[in-house]
């Protein structure tokens, strides 16, 4: 997930682009003026052309894949064959000479670059970037690197998303809110669960829910599943067999597999957390060579006995969920398969991390099933419904998107009696690998890339602040608005307050400082009511609900913000003022 | 696509450029289309070709499998059909042969994982019975073994329920057999037999695993049966033979076995095979010339018994005098015997039905328990030991 060669190259880009307008394109200060609402009008229709472009952009990615993994490596690859220790190893080295000499943006899994996109450069992806990232990402999946497809067609979506949006001229916060918008139909695409597709954005690309943004995010990736269904069928990537909680003591199991799990997620964060950056720092040149020398080593491991570790594995985890493999040999591929996946992506190799996630749990998850089918068997469900929980909790321990976790083992199973154990689990695991390794592997790979994204589980978990946090009771005079300015004048000195509220006939108030109180006073007849005396003007209505920030603009003209109760109209609930708020941000 | 703004106080120039801006982001929009229908032809194409080639490649690897299966290689077969199972996931007959193959190849728990699953998604298949019953029998799990065998008589079958079930029963049978539980065996051979339509070949196949259960009369009824079938099956014909002959139906064994030695393809059977059959017919025949059946005249039967008495009290002096220490039921036997007159005629035997019968009954008494005793018969010995066993069957047809 090498983000530095965008850097250069497309941060330059980014920043010259927009400079260099064609004489016939309208500047956006000239849209905003002839045409103000263009832009939120076209968002929706162009999401739903970015669903479908990416939709079937991500059905021909996926074919490209497969078709390349049968001329390559044969129709049915088994241990022994010669190919598999060849193709890899050609396949890693044709990929690093095209993303050294001709794609610098295609390496890593596409998520973070699609972050920096959405944080650095304006929602900026190039057409090269796409263009490389399919035929790189197909090449070294198809000849047999252990990673998924998923996380580019995530960034391949983005890339429509983003030349789409430049190419209709769309203002700059439009413009970035469009790589999300593709990430999210390129990712329903290529796993055929658009809700899952939808939660894994917002959880790790966007980090919060944004209004703004979420119909049009849900529009591309409803548009896109459709699009992939039309090919593929309602299916999801892989069969998902009967799967029922018969027990409660069964989640027992799933607690262990949670904890299986978690520890799993752990040794793959902290085995690619230790290679990668180490053989990033070695020299250049060696980065010609990295991909070939891990695709020999994933083939080693293909040729030795275990092929099912080669590719995104989507067959193999099929079989896994319908009992096709004895405990033993489950675990063995799990474990290889974070070995495999550790050498192909932190040699650079272009592919994502879902699908050997997705592998990888899967086979803890039936492994855990099968070996309590087999010592416990009047206690276990399915093997199936332990692989689909076990795929959640790798989610949720590895990845780290414990919302996304569940919902997309919910998504795809069609069946809600499982939400238990896949709770149980994901949670054991999230909290275990949270514990175990603080910072997510999609931030470390940020550091280690030299960039500073935001801490996705920071954003997601960030509390906002809000005017009950600084509000205070009500400690300066309230002044009914009949009362004269004498009265007033004598009650806000005894105060020594510097400014007092005006509680007016129709239920509104007027904060009125010190200043204008004396300033009056000087003027007017004392025996005059106050109400008189006041503008027009009256003081915003603020709730204890509404953000802090919300009240910030208003100091200038108020020297204090009386603060309302919802359930009861003009009655006080407190006061603010601008050092209680700056106060309360100082402390948070 | 920019908006409309019917009352807005735009400029001449201004409203100009806004309509160049509705005329670019329509051709923008229009292009963006046709690049739509331009890039989903192309992934329609791309994707039949590859759908055409994964059918190919399922059918392939599919014939590489069962051809294997059949060839009695489950790892090749194994490897083949996890490929073609990759091509067509969901192919129920491919899963439940992979299945099979794994069984074949030693490697029952994965067979017993994967049959479970599959029986999960389809509990009532009786097909995934029977093979969790076969690999349940093979792990020696008697109790499982059954009970999936029950499933599969119970479950599903696909068009010709019928038959595999009637199959599934005879395969139940034979498992019974192989454990000794006979009765049970016996009561599914019955079923079976009750059920089957009117066909030699099942016929003979039911009597068979009958005679295997140790019960040759319901046997030999079902041999009787398939004998009515035209043209003779020598195999009908042996059965009923070998039935009635242990049934001690010996007048009738020795019909059955007359047909069997006459019957043209008896010729064409092992030489071993010829032998017993011969030999039990030659059996027959003695121990028909022995037995005093009640058509015999009076004169003829008592002329058995006088020979039958003899041969029994040679017997019964031979193991005397083998014994130093005379057991008290051989002294018994030898006391009942002195009780008897020495002498007898023809003429005494033949007035005196009830000493007939009394004598008959020490001839079988003496040829038992010197059986027992003194080592097995050989000889009329052995034929009146025969005998002995059912006196009442000899002559029965």
């Amino acid at each position: 997930m090498s983000v530095q060669p965008m850097q250069e190259t497309e941060a330059k880009q980014s920043v010259k682009k927009p400079v260099k307008r064609p004489k016939n394109e309208f500047s956006q200060l000239e849209i905003e003026k002839i045409a103000p609402t263009r832009d939120e009008r076209l968002f929706l229709v162009l999401s739903i052309f970015i669903g479908v472009l990416s939709g079937l952009l991500v059905v021909c990615f996926r074919v490209a894949i497969e078709w390349i993994k049968i001329l390559t490596l044969g129709s049915a690859p088994h241990a022994g064959q010669y190919r598999l220790l060849i193709v890899p190893a050609l396949a890693g080295l044709f990929v690093a000479a095209l993303a050294q000499l001709f794609f610098p943006g295609v390496r890593g899994s596409g998520v973070n670059q699609t972050k920096a996109a959405l944080y650095i450069y304006n929602g900026y992806i190039s057409f090269k970037t796409v263009i490389g990232k399919f035929v790189t990402s197909a090449l070294a999946i198809g000849g047999g690197h252990s990673l998924g497809p998923e996380d580019p067609a995530l960034q391949i979506g983005a890339g429509v998303a983003s030349m789409v949006a430049r190419r209709l001229n769309l203002s700059k916060q439009r413009l970035r809110l469009f790589a999300p918008i593709g990430a999210a139909a390129g990712l329903a695409a290529a796993f055929n669960a658009p809700i899952s597709a939808i939660l894994f954005v917002i959880e790790e690309v966007i980090g919060q829910w944004s209004a703004a943004v979420l119909g049009s995010i849900v529009l591309a990736a409803i548009s896109s599943v459709v699009v992939a269904r039309q090919f593929w069928g309602a299916e999801p990537i892989f069969r998902i067999p009967t799967v029922t909680l018969r027990d409660p003591r069964e989640l027992i199991a799933y607690a262990v597999l949670g904890v299986v799990g978690g520890f799993a997620a752990l040794v793959f964060s902290k085995a690619l957390g230790y290679l990668r950056p180490r053989l990033r720092a070695l020299p250049t040149w060696t980065q010609y060579c990295q991909p070939g020398v891990a695709g020999l080593l994933v083939g080693l491991i293909g040729f030795i006995g275990f092929p099912q570790v080669m590719g995104p594995g989507y067959e193999v985890i099929d079989q896994a969920m319908h009992g096709q493999f004895a405990w033993k040999l489950l675990l063995a591929l799990a474990l290889l398969k974070i070995l495999a996946t550790t050498l192909s992506f932190s040699s650079g190799t272009p592919g994502g991390m879902f699908a050997p996630t997705l592998f990888i749990g899967a086979m803890l998850g039936a492994s855990v099933g099968s070996f309590e089918k087999l010592f416990f068997p009047h206690l276990a469900g399915t093997v199936g419904a332990y692989a689909l929980v076990g795929i959640g909790v790798l989610f949720a321990g590895f990845l780290r998107a414990p919302l996304t976790s569940v919902f997309m083992v919910l998504e795809v199973s069609g069946n809600y009696s499982i939400i238990l154990p896949v709770i149980l689990a994901n949670m054991i695991a999230y909290l275990l690998s949270r514990g175990l390794q603080p910072v997510p592997i999609f931030e470390v790979f940020t550091h280690q890339d030299g960039l500073d994204l935001p801490s996705m589980e920071e954003v997601r978990e960030e509390s906002e602040l809000h005017l009950e946090d600084a509000l205070r009771p009500v400690d300066v005079p309230v002044i009914k608005g009949q009362q004269t300015l004498g009265e007033a004048t004598k009650i806000v000195s005894a105060a020594h307050a510097p400014a007092c509220l005006i509680s007016l006939w129709d239920g509104s108030w007027y904060a009125l400082s010190d200043e204008e109180l004396t300033s009056a006073s000087a003027t007017t007849n004392t025996d005059t009511p106050i109400e008189r005396i006041l503008p027009s003007e009256r003081a915003p209505i603020l709730f204890p609900d509404m953000p802090l920030d919300s009240a910030l603009h208003f100091f200038p003209r108020w020297p204090v913000l009386p603060i309302m109760n919802r359930a009861s109209k003009g009655k006080l609930e407190g006061v603010i003022t601008q050092d209680d708020v700056l106060h309360r941000y100082q402390e948070h | 696509m920019a908006v409309l703004q019917l009352r807005s106080p735009l400029t001449p120039e201004e409203r100009q450029q806004r309509q160049k801006l509705i005329l670019r982001d329509t051709i923008a929009l229009l292009s963006l289309f046709a690049i739509v229908l331009l890039l989903f032809f192309i992934t329609l194409f791309l994707f039949h070709s590859f759908s055409v080639h994964r059918q190919e490649l399922a059918y392939r690897w599919r014939g590489r499998g069962e051809k294997a299966l059949r060839a009695n290689q489950p790892l090749v077969a194994i490897d083949a059909l996890r490929s073609a199972l990759a091509y067509a996931p969901d192919d129920e007959t491919l899963q439940i042969e992979l299945a099979e193959a794994l069984g074949a190849a030693g490697r029952t728990q994965e067979a017993v994982a994967y049959f479970n699953t599959l029986l999960e998604s389809r509990p009532g298949n009786g097909l995934i019975n029977l093979q969790l019953a076969r690999l349940a029998a093979k792990q020696g799990d008697e109790a499982k073994a059954l009970e999936y065998y029950q499933a599969a008589l119970d479950g599903t079958w696909n068009g010709d329920g019928y038959v595999r079930r009637r199959e599934v029963r005879l395969e139940l049978a034979q498992y019974l057999i192989s454990r000794k539980r006979y009765d049970q065996a016996r009561n599914q051979l019955l079923i079976t037999a009750g059920n089957a339509p009117d066909d030699v070949n099942i016929e003979l196949q039911v009597a068979g695993l009958l005679e295997s259960a140790q019960d040759p009369a319901n046997a030999l009824h079902l041999y009787q049966k398939a004998l009515q079938h035209k043209p003779v099956q020598l195999a009908a014909l042996e059965g009923a033979s070998r039935t009635a002959y242990a049934l001690n139906h010996y007048l009738q064994a020795k019909t059955y076995l007359e047909r069997t030695l006459n019957h043209p393809d008896f010729e064409k059977q092992p030489a071993d095979v010829q032998a017993r059959f011969r030999d039990m017919l030659s059996d027959s025949d003695h121990i028909l010339l022995l037995y005093p059946g009640p058509e015999l005249s009076i004169r003829d039967r008592a002329e058995r018994i006088l020979n039958n008495r003899k041969i029994a009290q040679q017997r019964l002096a031979a193991c005397l005098s083998s014994k130093t220490t005379i057991p008290p039921a051989l002294q018994a036997l030898a006391n009942q015997w002195q009780q008897l007159p020495k002498t007898l005629r023809l003429l005494q035997l033949e007035q005196n039905p009830e000493l007939e019968q009394q004598i008959m009954q020490l001839v079988y008494q003496t040829e038992q328990v010197t059986s027992q005793l003194c080592g097995a018969p050989t000889g009329d010995d052995a034929l009146l030991l025969k005998i002995a066993q059912a006196p009442e069957a000899v002559e029965q047809q």
